[in-house]
């Protein structure tokens, strides 16, 4: 059925608390959208016109409520120093971070025209905001702070420092600040909306005490400034969010994508404060059947329709690059009828 | 934010050099607004953090403003202050619902029946008619299909798209009144009116009269504030639909509105009245600020931007610096600049960035909504002050009036030129730009360029450019 909004007139009701005509779909299709676009994962993560082409396939042949560019984690690692591989296949790697051990940092602050593949990321979020900005929300992962920390130093060496030298820590996170700003900044400047990521603050990583400590501040302070612009700002945290999900709406986030926890808890703990966005298992959308996902799919809707802020229907996680393509379709086609809104415009829609 | 935060101190701000700046300009001017600045200017007295406004071009265009990105802006912060408050609409007026206003769509009339609606106690006018520069502004067709799909295609006038608005209950929440005037008002609009009156669950039509020609000296013939002769009986007329408006939105809002009530309510619509007619005479004497700032405060006169009270507050910030401006000689444009009256609302704004970017700047305008713009006597009682106010509106009477009304401003402002802006497929255009050309050629023997605005795009049409600048051109050699 033709659905009555744009994906762009539905996300503008949920951030003002209105209803919608449906929950707004949204499984995170990142470099699987090369894939569905026959474009080579190199080609995607070094291209960025071939990012924006794979990224807008990708959204017209699912039919999904937004456009998310996302590179890997260490994106801002990468534009401070940081070394990466682009392997043909698959997902790039950390090869070498900037540094081996906890330093005190330099005066670099990333310049988004010039370091790393920002350019070509700002390229591919300016492409789709011309050719689809009137009718998709164009969103843009930013890695947070305290992610970015860990790619430009030896993650072990950072772990340990947030129990041995946690002012060390400190400097970096704040030198990490500097640039996620500035990259921000420049996101904003091309027309995306910025989501902060910070997958490895999660539960799976570090401990609630190390999350309240060393990464909210920093998510609190890049929120901050993204609110300057009044813009409502998406924190992804993957992975276990269990222990932290009472914490993670202090950062200021409206919305937080989340992973491994039941969205009844979720809804629990963040769910009068914060829309949450989630969270199907992405194991389960690689390996399960199209009936697994619609049946999970159904149950999840029914559920995040509860959460008073609001709710949208979404991935835990990216969709892995060899999903099947029709179980993303399950999943869209799923989240759409059961996150369907008979109410909406009331007797009154012609 | 507290009250005594919005009370204390303005934060410092120094406006840069006064000048016309991109919107990526934009973007680092905005980076030393202090903080402090933007929790100060909230909407509707409120202090939750929803209600704030000072916000940047950037901030709209990620939400899908995209021509935003192609506009040239005033660089002052009352500028800014503007732009956020008028691009924030759509959330206000939901925002009034959440908050238990009621919120009526008044349509066609253009500044009248809103003076009358915001005098009732939490009560938010607001037109959908404006949102015909939605397509434009967002450089999209989403709006005109709809309207499309319910069957006004594109032989019609491009505020269709308050039907696709209507369709799509996203644009404003569903009023709980439409106000509708139809009559001698805009053919397409009436069309409109009443295909977007299927998604209204309470509808009042309103009957505009003509405004026929007459003089002072003839029997039972009395003049506006202004100077524009009407008949006795069409205002009593008129006063009678006006009447059936209070009655409606008494029946609506349980709330029996006194006389002292209306009268006050005349009075705050001609503060702003008052305010937006010295910025046209001062904006439009000396090129102290751009004309598509200039467009946006001529129309805030329409429904105050669904807040009254917030948009007088925009207006004497804007008045404050462009008096500055006057004091000190600070112009934003060549004083030398092709002096040009426009006629009809560009519906693509683009257009004006376009002309003062090829040295030309508006010193006149004839925007359709000569009723807004006219002062209200406060000394009458006040449904007739509203109504003989109407009975200047630009639509209701002749041609031949409305290339008055340019030709004097023209002459006034020494014009060289004057541009119509006709609206593709808009039923009256076709018919009046030629008419009113003739007028103007006729009286001031100046040369007057016609076109119409073509639908969305990212871009002025390159024939159309190429018109724009070879009437600039004879418009130099002239001199």
């Amino acid at each position: 059925m033709k659905d009555l909004l744009t994906p762009r007139e539905r996300f503008g009701l949920l951030v003002i608390d209105e209803p919608q005509d449906r929950v707004p779909v949204f499984p995170l299709v990142t470099s699987h959208a090369a894939r569905v676009a026959g474009v080579s994962i190199r080609d995607y993560y070094t291209d960025g016109s071939a990012m924006a082409r794979a990224q807008l396939v990708a959204q017209e042949t699912y039919g999904t409520d937004f456009i998310s560019f996302f590179s890997e984690v260490g994106l801002v690692a990468e534009a401070l120093g940081s070394k990466f591989d682009y392997p043909d296949d698959d997902l790039p790697l950390l090869t070498r971070p900037k540094w081996t051990e906890l330093v005190e940092p330099d005066e670099m602050v990333v310049d988004p025209r010039r370091d790393g593949r920002l350019r070509l990321y700002l390229d591919a979020i300016a492409y789709a905001y011309e050719a689809r900005g009137d009718t998709v929300p164009i969103l843009a992962y930013v890695p947070a702070p305290f992610t970015t920390a860990q790619q430009l130093v030896d993650q072990e060496a950072f772990l340990m420092g947030l129990l041995t030298e946690p002012d060390r820590v400190h400097a970096l996170l704040e030198y990490a600040t500097r640039s996620v700003v500035a990259l921000s900044k420049a996101v904003i400047a091309a027309g995306g909306l910025p989501i902060l990521v910070d997958p490895l603050a999660s539960g799976s990583v570090i401990s609630a005490e190390h999350y309240r400590d060393f990464a909210l501040p920093y998510e609190a302070e890049v929120i901050r400034y993204l609110h300057r612009y009044d813009l409502d700002v998406v924190l992804h945290i993957c992975g276990d969010t269990n222990p932290i999900i009472d914490l993670m709406p202090e950062s200021g986030a409206d919305l937080l994508s989340i992973d491994r926890i039941e969205i009844a808890d979720a809804v629990t703990g963040a769910g009068t404060r914060c829309r949450i966005v989630g969270n199907l298992d992405t194991t389960a959308m690689l390996l399960g059947s199209s009936a697994d996902v619609s049946h999970a799919v159904e149950k999840m809707v029914a559920d995040g329709k509860k959460n008073p802020m609001g709710f949208v229907a979404a991935t835990g996680c990216e969709v892995p690059v060899d999903t099947p393509p029709e179980n993303v379709h399950a999943f869209v086609r799923a989240a759409r009828e059961a996150g369907a809104n008979p109410d909406y415009g009331g007797r009154r829609t012609r | 934010m507290s009250q005594a935060g919005r009370t204390g101190q303005i934060p410092k701000f120094r406006d840069p050099v006064p000048g016309r700046v991109t919107f990526d300009r934009w973007l680092e001017l905005f980076e030393r607004v202090p903080d402090e600045l933007i929790e100060r200017y909230h909407y509707y007295g409120n202090g939750d953090a929803w209600s704030k406004y000072l916000f940047p071009p950037q901030t709209f265009a990620i939400y899908g403003a995209r021509h935003l990105r192609r506009l040239k802006f005033d660089n002052s912060l009352a500028a800014l202050r503007m732009w956020g408050f008028v691009q924030n609409e759509t959330e206000r007026l939901f925002r009034a619902r959440q908050i238990g206003k009621r919120v009526v769509a008044t349509m066609g009339d253009l500044g009248a029946v809103p003076v009358i609606v915001n005098s009732f106690p939490d009560c938010v006018a607001f037109y959908p008619d404006c949102i015909w520069w939605t397509p434009f502004v967002t450089e999209s067709k989403v709006l005109l299909d709809a309207a499309a799909e319910l069957g006004i295609g594109d032989a019609t006038c491009f505020s269709r798209a308050a039907l696709g608005a209507f369709a799509k209950h996203s644009y404003f929440p569903d009023p709980e009144l439409v106000i509708a005037s139809t009559g001698a008002s805009c053919d397409d609009y009436s069309g409109v009116e009443q295909l977007a009156a299927s998604f209204a669950s309470d509808v009042l039509w309103v009957e505009e009269p003509v405004r026929r020609e007459c003089r002072m000296s003839m029997p039972e013939c009395r003049a506006t504030v202004s100077g524009t002769v009407y008949e006795v009986s069409t205002r009593n007329f008129l006063v009678k639909e006006f009447e059936r408006v209070v009655g409606r939105m008494e029946q609506l809002t349980g709330y029996n509105l006194s006389d002292d009530e209306l009268r006050a309510g005349v009075r705050r619509a001609n503060r702003a009245r008052r305010l937006v007619s010295r910025l046209r005479e001062l904006a439009y004497a000396r090129p102290v600020f751009p004309a598509i700032e200039m467009m946006v405060i001529e129309f805030g006169n329409l429904h105050y931007y669904s807040d009254m009270d917030e948009w007088v507050r925009v207006l004497e910030h804007l008045l404050a610096t462009v008096e500055e401006r006057v004091s000190r000689r600070q112009y934003v444009l060549d004083e030398d600049a092709l002096r040009l009256v426009w006629i009809t609302p560009p519906a693509d704004p683009l257009l004006l960035t376009y002309v003062e970017d090829h040295g030309a700047r508006i010193v006149g305008t004839e925007y359709v909504i000569n009723q807004a713009l006219e002062l209200m006597d406060e000394a009458k009682p006040p449904l007739e002050a509203i109504a003989e106010s109407f009975l200047a509106a630009s639509l209701i009477g002749s041609s031949r009036a409305r290339a008055d009304a340019a030709i004097r401003q023209a002459r006034e402002r020494k014009a060289e030129g004057v541009i119509i802006s006709g609206i593709l497929g808009g039923s009256h255009c076709a018919m009046e730009s030629r008419l009113i050309a003739g007028y103007v050629k006729a009286e001031l023997n100046l040369p007057v360029l016609e076109f119409d605005v073509a639908p969305p795009a990212r871009e002025i049409d390159r024939q159309l450019q190429t018109r724009i600048d070879a009437f600039l051109e004879l418009l130099r050699g002239r001199r």
